[in-house]
Order: C-alpha cells, then sequence, then structure tokens
C-alpha cells in the first residue's frame, strides 16, 4: 500500500491536538520539516517524549506544549528566548523527567507490551519524588532493590530517516539515540524520509530497517528533513547556528515569521534559509569526503 | 575566581582538564558526557591513553580519533566508529559492569559528592534551572567509578544540594549507595576543577591538591565551597601540565581553542 503524501497531509491526519507525540532523533536527524510543519498547523496541548529538546524547543516557544517527559531540557530562559515566551504566555511545559537510560527503558517497556522495566539507575535520585511513572521495588528473585520504570506509549511518533519505500520500510543508519525504541513504541507512526526508495532496496539491506511498513500510517518525501540537524550520510548540522538564532527575542520571533508562518512548506523553507544565510549555506553543510562501506551481500 | 598565573605558560582550565586527563588509563572503557570531560578524554587519547575506548550517550562506541565534538552527538563523533547503537545499548553496556569511568559535568556538587544538574531553590518553582539530568544519573549510577569535572565556585559546591539527580555518597553514611538498590562499589571517586582536586575519604569530598602552580591558595579554595572541607591525609600541590601535555592540548585537542576558556557557545558548563 503506498503511503505516501504531503507533509501537510501526514501531520493533519496523524498528530492531534492532545496527543502524546514521540519526536525521535536526540540530535541526529530530527524531524525539523514536521515539527515546522505542526506548528504552522497550530496543533497543541501535546505532551512531548523525546532525549534532548532542540528542534523541538520551537513546539515549547510557541505553546504547543504541556507536558514535557523527557531527561534534558537543553535550555533555560537565560539562554534561549523559547523557554522566557512559554513563560510569558503562561505555556511552560510541566516537565517530567527521567534520566535518558529511563526514556529509553520506558520506550522500551511501551515497544514491549509490558507495564515497566527495572533498573539500576535512578535509584536515590530526587526525580522519585516528582515523577510518579519511576518507582523502587523488591526485586522478586534476590530481594533486592530495583528502579522501575513505567511504559511510556506514545499516541503518535514521528521519525526522519535517510530512506524509506512507499509502504513505510524505514532506513536509519548513524547514532540512534532512543530512535529504535521510540519510534515502535508509538502507536500511530508517521516517517519522514530524505528520499523514497524502490522496495528491493530496502530488501536487499533489511538489517538496517527500523520499523517494517505495516506499522506505519504515512510516508513523506523531504529532503533537507532534519536541518538544521545533521544526518549520517547527508549533511552536517548547524545546531549553534539555530540556538544562537533562538537566543533573543527578535532572532526567535523574525525565525518563526520568516521561516516558520511565512513559508507553506519546508521547500519555501529551505529557499528562505539559503535567502538569509547565503547562496553557499547548504552546499558547505554536505558531507566532505563520503565514506563508503563493502556492499552487505544478501540472497541464497 | 583564580587567578591565570602569567608566568606560568598555562591557565587554571588548563590545570584542571590535564588533572582530569590523567584519570584516564589506556585500554579502559570510559563514558564521556560533552564539554570539559569531552576535552579531556581526548587529550588523553592523544596522549597517554591511546587505547581507551569512548562510549558517547547517543550510541557511539570507538577507539579510533574524532574531532572535538561541539555537541553530544556530530558526524564527525559518528564517522568510523567501531559501533554505532542506541543509548539504551550503551548504558546496558554500563549496567551490566563493562564501564571503568564516567566522566561528567555538573550544575553543582555537594559534600558527599551528589551532583545537583535539576534545580536550586523548589522543584517547581526554581531559583535555578538546569536542562536535567541527561546521561549524567545512568553515569553516576552504573559506572565502576565517577570523575566529576566543574568549574568552582561557592555555588557550585554547596554542602548540601537542593536537589539529588545524580546520587553521589547521599548523607555520607556507609552503604548507603547498596541500600537503596545502587550497584556495589560504584560512585564517584574525584572531583577536579580549576582550583583542586577533591577525592573522597569516607564517602566525604576532601581537598586532595591545589593548583599551586597557577596561584591558588587553600584559602581561595576555601572561599568557594560552601562548608568547612577536611584536607586529605595526603595533602599537596597539584602536579603542573608537562610542556607535552600543553602542547598536544593546544595543537592536537583543541588548535581553534574552541573550548579552552570552556566557553564554547551554549555550552553546560558556562551557564551559571
Amino acid at each position: 500500500m503506498d503511503k505516501v503524501m504531503t507533509m501537510k497531509e501526514a501531520v493533519s491526519s496523524f498528530v492531534h491536538g492532545g496527543d502524546t507525540l514521540f519526536i525521535s532523533g536526540a540530535q541526529h536527524g530530527e524531524p525539523s520539516a514536521a515539527i515546522h510543519e505542526i506548528i504552522r498547523q497550530r496543533i497543541d496541548h501535546l505532551t512531548l517524549v523525546c532525549a534532548l529538546v532542540t528542534t523541538s524547543s520551537l513546539l515549547i516557544g510557541e505553546g504547543a506544549i504541556d507536558k514535557m517527559i523527557t531527561g534534558y531540557s537543553q535550555q533555560n530562559d537565560k539562554r534561549s528566548y523559547t523557554i522566557a515566551k512559554a513563560k510569558a504566555t503562561n505555556k511552560l511545559p510541566v516537565y517530567e523527567e527521567y534520566s535518558h537510560f529511563g526514556i529509553s527503558l520506558g520506550l522500551l517497556a511501551g515497544q514491549m507490551g509490558i507495564p515497566f522495566m527495572p533498573t539500576k539507575c535512578l535509584l536515590g535520585s530526587d526525580m522519585l519524588k516528582y515523577n510518579e511513572n519511576i518507582k523502587s521495588m523488591e526485586c522478586p528473585f534476590t530481594g533486592d532493590k530495583v528502579g522501575i520504570v513505567r511504559a511510556i506509549v506514545p499516541d503518535v511518533g514521528i521519525i526522519h530517516v535517510q530512506r524509506a519505500d512507499a509502504e513505510g520500510n524505514a532506513q536509519k543508519w548513524g547514532s540512534l539515540g532512543v530512535d529504535q525504541e521510540g519510534i515502535n513504541a508509538s502507536r500511530t507512526v508517521v516517517v519522514t524520509t530524505e528520499k523514497i526508495v524502490d522496495s528491493d532496496i530496502i530488501r536487499r539491506d533489511p538489517n538496517r530497517t527500523i520499523i517494517p511498513g505495516f506499522r506505519v500510517s504515512a510516508v513523506v518525501e523531504q529532503p533537507w528533513g532534519a536541518h538544521p540537524m545533521h544526518l549520517a550520510g547527508y549533511y552536517n548540522g548547524d545546531m549553534f547556528g539555530l540556538m544562537t538564532e533562538l537566543r533573543e527575542k527578535d532572532g526567535y520571533e523574525a525565525y518563526m515569521e520568516k521561516l516558520v508562518y511565512g513559508v507553506s512548506d519546508w521547500n519555501e523553507y529551505l529557499s528562505g534559509r539559503k535567502a538569509i544565510k547565503g547562496e553557499d549555506y547548504f552546499n558547505n553543510l554536505l558531507i566532505q569526503e563520503p565514506l563508503m562501506s563493502e556492499p552487505v551481500i544478501s540472497g541464497y | 575566581m583564580t587567578q591565570d598565573k602569567k608566568d606560568a605558560g598555562y591557565s587554571a582550565t588548563d590545570q584542571m582538564i590535564v588533572s582530569a586527563a590523567r584519570q584516564i588509563k589506556d585500554n579502559e572503557v570510559v563514558y564521556v558526557g560533552v564539554g570539559l570531560p569531552m576535552l579531556a578524554t581526548m587529550l588523553a587519547k592523544n596522549f597517554h591513553a591511546p587505547n581507551c575506548t569512548v562510549v558517547i550517550q547517543n550510541g557511539t562506541v570507538r577507539k579510533s580519533l574524532f574531532p572535538l565534538p561541539a555537541g553530544t552527538d556530530t558526524l564527525g563523533v559518528q564517522t568510523m566508529s567501531d559501533l554505532l547503537t542506541s543509548l539504551f545499548y550503551v548504558n546496558c553496556l554500563g549496567q551490566a559492569g563493562y564501564i571503568n569511568t564516567g566522566f561528567l559535568g555538573a550544575g553543582q556538587v555537594d559534600r558527599y559528592g551528589n551532583i545537583n544538574d535539576t534545580v536550586v531553590g523548589d522543584y517547581r518553582n526554581p531559583v535555578h534551572r538546569w536542562p536535567g539530568s541527561g546521561g549524567a544519573n545512568d553515569v553516576m549510577s552504573i559506572c565502576k567509578q565517577t570523575i566529576i569535572i566543574v568549574r568552582q565556585s561557592k555555588r557550585r559546591f554547596p554542602e548540601k544540594v537542593d536537589f539529588i539527580t545524580c546520587p553521589g555518597y547521599l548523607d555520607g553514611k556507609p552503604g548507603q549507595r547498596e541500600e537503596i538498590g545502587l550497584i556495589p562499589n560504584t560512585g564517584p571517586r574525584a572531583v577536579i576543577t580549576n582550583l583542586g582536586i577533591y577525592v573522597f575519604e569516607d564517602r566525604e569530598v576532601v581537598l586532595k591538591s591545589i593548583h599551586s602552580g597557577v596561584g591558588v591558595t587553600i584559602d581561595q579554595v576555601k572561599a568557594e565551597v560552601g562548608w568547612d572541607i577536611r584536607v586529605a591525609s595526603d595533602f599537596g600541590d597539584t602536579e603542573p601540565p608537562t610542556e607535552e601535555e600543553l602542547r598536544i592540548f593546544r595543537e592536537k585537542v583543541d588548535p581553534e581553542q574552541t573550548w579552552a576558556g570552556g566557553r564554547r557557545l551554549l555550552a553546560r558548563e558556562e551557564e551559571d
């Protein structure tokens, strides 16, 4: 089944106000284009699940997030206008805080379809006082204390990948952060991809598939879809460029006006970005010395 | 704060990074946070510990050299790794006992080595908010030993932190880590700052050495600690950086001086 659609269609069909939304990436290959589209469609009251908050901080600034389930809020109001604005508009999200491993374990339990995961992390931390979804218990086998993290099951997850086929078989490589468990824990899955490829390309290297097509609801082809984050095999990032831009009110509001609300889609964003940053901006981010791996051989 | 001694030929920050780097032994497995811990690790890797394996939280495991990363994850960090995997996998390595040393920055460190990376004041209405644990709680919970590297001030060294993000030795009584279920024989082993080196005696932070080569005095250290700190039985001067260590640091690790002053734009270490 062909699930290819535009970003506008994918977001309006599968991301709804009030949803618990998993955003993949953890700095590497975040679905930035999808995040812009969610803001443009003014979808709000979201609960955001993520490991790191970089491009998703735009959602916070625009007041779209009621609650953050994360291990690292990344920015405070002295360093980013997104938090300052959310505070000023009384829309600062409530934090539900974990360690990185804690988030990963919650999502893994979600992926596994079990209620919680035990761990030797988080014990003795004050995070347990404020997060009712982390507790400790006695191990039924040894009697030792273990930490437990409740399963996290996002309503919808968005992942940006290097390649996918029209059915949604999606392949991502490079560092994976919490992508594997996060996207597989999500009930509904939206895949955005640099490139839609023939299914045979996927099937000649199926170990690379992070989620199979039958779990995916929408496939959106979007080159540079993770910019300004980096994506293995495609481009370097400009994360500090974005963070610097969003640090003060003027920069933040200009960004939102010119590059989010003032454009109709990500391709217009890319043109707008180039007009501001200069003709060579994207070329300079391309990988200068690509390395090719040995082909993986399959067949019988 | 520290006045860098011009005639020393190196700064207090240089001393901090060199002293931290010396904590890493060749052939060991090190779980490294971004910023100062990464700088120290890169110096070790370029100098006395070329065979250490570096583990980075986003899912990178590697032995070969790589360019100093500005963030947690960059294509430079990923490229030519031994293993690219997930955050889950690298933490499993630690939880199952395969990571010797963790290397962390910190918002605050208290008398018993507890780290606060979360809030100063009330949790729901804080005076100051840091970004939170990230991987820090995991590192301090699972690595066999954890080294903390932090720029020192009285505010960063309270007697008791308002919020324990990463448990050190809690209130200092014996066996507390084990009692609450943490893995036995884990926890903080040293705190390295721009003023001195601290170790743990009976689970309490004590002053091991001061960076006297850049003019640090014991009074100056005491003024930047929030309790009446004890001095270690074998207290002395910090061993200054060698010319070779300084040369490698400046030429190979951070030639563009992006981190040397700890002033990387938007870095956690720069936050107050």
